[in-house]
C-alpha cells in the first residue's frame, strides 16, 4: 500500500518536473523523461535536477524542436504588450512635457530630444501598422472563412477597446474638466484606465495568434516590422529619458521634474519594458531570418 | 583531500561523451544509459542532465531515436556520432598515455 503511494508520488513529481519544460520539448521527450524518473525511483532531488534543466531548455531550445513560426508569434505577442505599454508611457510623457510647453530656454538638448521622440514614435507607429495590418487581415479573413466568430471578435478587440476608451474619455473630460483641464486625480484615473485598455486591446490579437496559429510570409514580415517598431520605440523612450533628465537638471521649477524619485521610477519602468521589447524583437527577427534562409 | 580532488576531476567527465560511449555498442533507452554509465564509467548522470544531453546530441545528428512502442524510446549512435566519438577517444587516449608515461618517470625518479 505504502509502495503504491510512493510510486504515485514519484509519478506526480515526475509529471510536475516535466511540466516546466517548453511544450515542444515536452511533446518530444516528456514521456521518456517521466518514464526514466519513475524507473530510477527518482525522488525530490531527481525531480529538482530535471526542473533546473528546464531553464536552458526554454532559453536554448534544441534546433530540431525549434518551431520558428511559434517563436515569431510569441515574439509578436511580447512586442505587442511591451509596445502598447511603451506607447502609453510615451503619450503620458508627451502630455506632461511637450504639450505643457516645457522647454527650458538655452538648453537645445531637450528640444532635440522632443524632436527625436516624435519622429521615433511616428516611425514605430508606421512600422507596426505596416507589419501588423497584413497579418491582421489574413487572420480576419481566415476567421471569417472558417466561421470562427470568437477569433474574429478577438481580432476586432484592438479597434473596439481604444474606440470605447477614447469615447468615454471625451465624454468624461467634458463632465469633470474645468477651464484648466482635469484635476491630477482624474488624470491619474484616465492614465490607469488607458493602460488597462491598452492591455485589453493587446489580449485580443494575442489570443487570436495562439488560436489561429498563422504561418508563412505574413508572420515573418510582421516579426521584422515589429523589430523595427520596437527599435524605434526604444529610441523614443531613450529620447524621452534624456528630455526628462534635462528638465530635471535645467528646469527644476517645472512641475514634477525636480523629483529624482519620479525620474528614477520612470527610467526603471521604461528600462524594463524596453529590455522586454528588445529581447522580443531580437528573438523574433532571428526566427524570421532563420526561417527565410 | 585526495578523494575530494578526485571527485572534482570526475566532474570534468563530459556527459555527451559518456552518452556516446554508452551507445557505441548497441541502442539503449534513458534508464539503460544511466545504469551503463554508472556501472562501467563510474559517473552518475541525473535524469535532467541525461535528457539535456540527449536533446543536444540529437539536434547535432550524433544520435537518433529508434522507433519504440512504449514510453522508453531507445537511441542509437549515428555514423557521424561514431566518428566524433572515435576522434575524441583518440585524443583522450593520447592524453592518458602521456599522463601514464610522465607519472612513470616521476615514480622512477622518486625511487632512484
Amino acid at each position: 500500500m505504502s509502495e503504491m503511494r510512493s510510486s504515485r508520488r514519484r509519478a506526480a513529481l515526475a509529471r510536475a518536473a516535466v511540466a516546466l519544460y517548453p511544450p515542444a520539448w515536452r511533446a518530444r521527450y516528456g514521456a521518456e523523461l517521466a518514464a526514466l524518473l519513475e524507473d530510477s525511483g527518482g525522488g525530490i532531488a531527481a525531480a529538482l535536477s530535471v526542473a533546473w534543466r528546464a531553464i536552458p531548455a526554454w532559453i536554448w531550445p534544441p534546433r530540431q524542436l525549434h518551431d520558428r513560426d511559434a517563436r515569431m508569434r510569441a515574439s509578436l505577442g511580447t512586442l505587442l504588450v511591451a509596445g502598447a505599454m511603451l506607447t502609453g508611457i510615451g503619450l503620458v510623457f508627451a502630455q506632461l512635457t511637450q504639450l505643457q510647453g516645457l522647454r527650458p530656454p538655452g538648453h537645445p538638448i531637450v528640444g532635440w530630444s522632443y524632436a527625436i521622440f516624435d519622429a521615433a514614435l511616428a516611425i514605430a507607429g508606421l512600422a507596426a501598422a505596416a507589419g501588423g495590418l497584413p497579418l491582421w487581415l489574413l487572420m480576419l479573413r481566415r476567421a471569417k472563412r472558417e466561421h470562427r466568430a470568437r477569433d474574429a471578435a478577438y481580432l476586432l478587440v484592438p479597434l473596439a477597446v481604444p474606440a470605447g476608451y477614447w469615447a468615454t474619455l471625451a465624454v468624461t473630460v467634458r463632465l469633470v474638466g474645468g477651464p484648466g483641464g482635469v484635476s491630477g486625480a482624474w488624470f491619474l484615473v484616465f492614465t490607469l484606465a488607458g493602460f488597462a485598455a491598452a492591455g485589453l486591446a493587446c489580449a485580443g490579437p494575442i489570443l487570436a495568434l495562439r488560436r489561429l496559429r498563422p504561418r508563412g510570409p505574413a508572420v515573418r514580415f510582421a516579426a521584422r516590422a515589429a523589430g523595427v517598431a520596437a527599435g524605434s520605440l526604444v529610441l523614443a523612450i531613450a529620447a524621452s529619458a534624456v528630455a526628462a533628465a534635462g528638465l530635471c537638471l535645467w528646469a527644476p521649477d517645472f512641475a514634477g521634474y525636480h523629483q529624482a524619485g519620479v525620474l528614477a521610477g520612470y527610467l526603471g519602468v521604461t528600462g524594463v519594458l524596453a529590455a522586454m521589447a528588445a529581447a522580443g524583437a531580437v528573438r523574433g527577427a532571428r526566427a524570421a531570418r532563420a526561417h527565410a534562409s | 583531500m585526495g578523494a575530494h580532488v578526485s571527485n572534482r576531476l570526475d566532474r570534468w567527465a563530459d556527459p555527451p561523451l559518456l552518452v556516446l560511449a554508452s551507445l557505441a555498442d548497441e541502442p539503449k533507452h534513458g534508464y539503460a544509459i544511466t545504469r551503463d554509465v554508472a556501472e562501467t564509467m563510474g559517473v552518475r548522470l541525473s535524469a535532467g542532465t541525461l535528457y539535456a544531453v540527449i536533446s543536444r546530441l540529437e539536434s547535432q545528428g550524433l544520435i537518433e531515436p529508434v522507433p519504440a512502442s512504449d514510453r522508453r524510446r531507445p537511441y542509437r549512435i549515428t555514423a557521424t556520432g561514431a566518428e566524433a566519438l572515435a576522434r575524441q577517444s583518440e585524443r583522450m587516449s593520447g592524453v592518458a598515455s602521456l599522463a601514464q608515461a610522465r607519472l612513470g618517470q616521476r615514480r622512477g625518479l622518486a625511487g632512484a
